[in-house]
């Protein structure tokens, strides 16, 4: 089954205080900033898929899309990629699909739709990511990866 | 028969201002309807004056806010509103309601993006009046309207174009101080033919003198700013032609 994955990235978010994250602030100087991560399992066009994603997903004005499933981002110390477990309701990928199904023929069926946030956490100091897992994630809902730089 | 210009507003899921704006619309002279977004069809927009889009999180803001409002109103009437306003009518969009304006294409082109803080405001904020606009002209050219957003910051893909919105009279209105981070401090846009006009701040939420945080607020001894901005809209939409059905 052939799929595509897509990192948007907002151009105008400047890395800001990860202690923004935090329920309690950290000693350091870490910053931090999120993406969205499309994870698309599809028959039919994949140049369909990505005029979707363009069209319904990416604001051409503030935002950037990459392909692929590596980080989008450099510098960074770590990341936590999260989301909702597959057996949660994840009422965004349902409103995505309902606009995919909106479209009648969009020049691909959806077979598999993933969605993620990617938290990237940057500077100097001390930088737990079991912290930042704690406070972020909720493990009633959420799973979750920490990718070291 | 109803003689007063006719206002509807849709709300979408997640939309919450509906009811004080339709107060606000009621207040100052419009026939107000509001309707789910999962009835409109094109026929609604039938003996209409003005559109309005409320405050609200439609659909939770999922992908970004505004986006999908934007699609499924697509879906469901196409290219109706761009049609609308070119026999006349008027549209307004406040915060979420500007977000899903902007999205739509129906403002000059621009974002309204995550503030810079990355938290959510809730507060007053000054305001300058540049230009001439339909809901502006019985205002002063300084005022406060309560704002409350967190994807506010109005940028551009080149900062040069929101100062030429400035110098072109688009930008209507901007803020007193950098609250959000949008550029050249653009807090509400119209386009260019003065009938689309899309704000932040929230004039619903201050309709009445009392809605002011200052109990000794030097202003109207009866109305707040809101009240005196759907009353300037009230006027234009009243003294434009009546919008012609479709054929």
């Amino acid at each position: 089954m052939p799929n595509a994955t897509y990192e948007i990235i907002d151009r105008f978010q400047e890395a800001g205080p990860a202690d923004r994250l935090l329920y309690a602030p950290l000693a350091g100087n870490l910053t931090c900033r999120q993406t969205r991560l499309y994870h698309f399992g599809f028959e039919g066009d994949p140049d369909a898929v990505e005029t979707f994603v363009r069209r319904t997903l990416l604001d051409g004005i503030s935002q950037e899309l990459h392909h692929g499933e590596e980080p989008a981002l450099t510098g960074f110390r770590f990341l936590i990629d999260y989301g909702m477990k597959t057996q949660a309701l994840d009422l965004e990928k349902e409103t995505i699909k309902a606009c995919h199904a909106g479209l009648g023929d969009a020049g691909f069926s959806l077979t598999q739709l993933t969605l993620r946030t990617r938290v990237y956490v940057f500077g100097e100091g001390a930088a737990d990511p079991a912290v930042f897992v704690r406070d972020i994630c909720n493990p009633a809902i959420h799973s979750w990866s920490v990718v070291a730089a | 028969m109803e003689k007063r210009p006719h206002a509807l507003l849709l709300k979408y899921p997640g939309t919450n201002c509906d009811a004080e704006t339709a107060r606000a619309l009621e207040a100052t002279g419009f026939a107000t309807t509001i309707l789910p977004v999962s009835r409109l069809d094109r026929d609604h927009l039938e003996g209409v004056s003005l559109v309005v889009f409320s405050g609200g999180f439609s659909y939770g803001d999922y992908i970004m806010s505004g986006r999908v409002a934007r699609l499924i109103t697509e879906q469901r009437i196409a290219s109706a509103l761009e049609e609308f306003r070119d026999r006349g009518g008027y549209l307004l969009g406040i915060c979420n309601g500007f977000q899903i304006l902007t999205q739509m294409g129906l403002l000059p082109a621009g974002s309204l993006v995550h503030n810079t803080s990355g938290r959510f405001i809730c507060r007053w904020a000054g305001l300058d009046k540049r230009s001439d606009a339909a809901p502006l002209s019985f205002l002063p050219d300084h005022f406060e309207l309560p704002v409350a957003h967190a994807e506010g910051r109005f940028v551009t893909a080149d900062p040069a174009d929101a100062e030429r919105y400035l110098a072109e009279g688009l930008a209507p209105l901007t803020y007193t101080d950098d609250i959000n981070g949008s550029f050249a401090g653009i807090a509400g846009l119209q386009d260019k033919t003065g009938r689309v006009f899309g704000l932040m701040p929230h004039p619903e939420r201050f309709l009445h003198r009392a809605d002011h945080y200052d109990p000794d607020w030097d202003g109207d001894a009866q109305w707040g700013w809101g009240y005196h901005f759907f009353r300037s809209l009230h006027a234009a939409v009243s003294a434009s032609s009546p919008v012609p059905c479709p054929a």
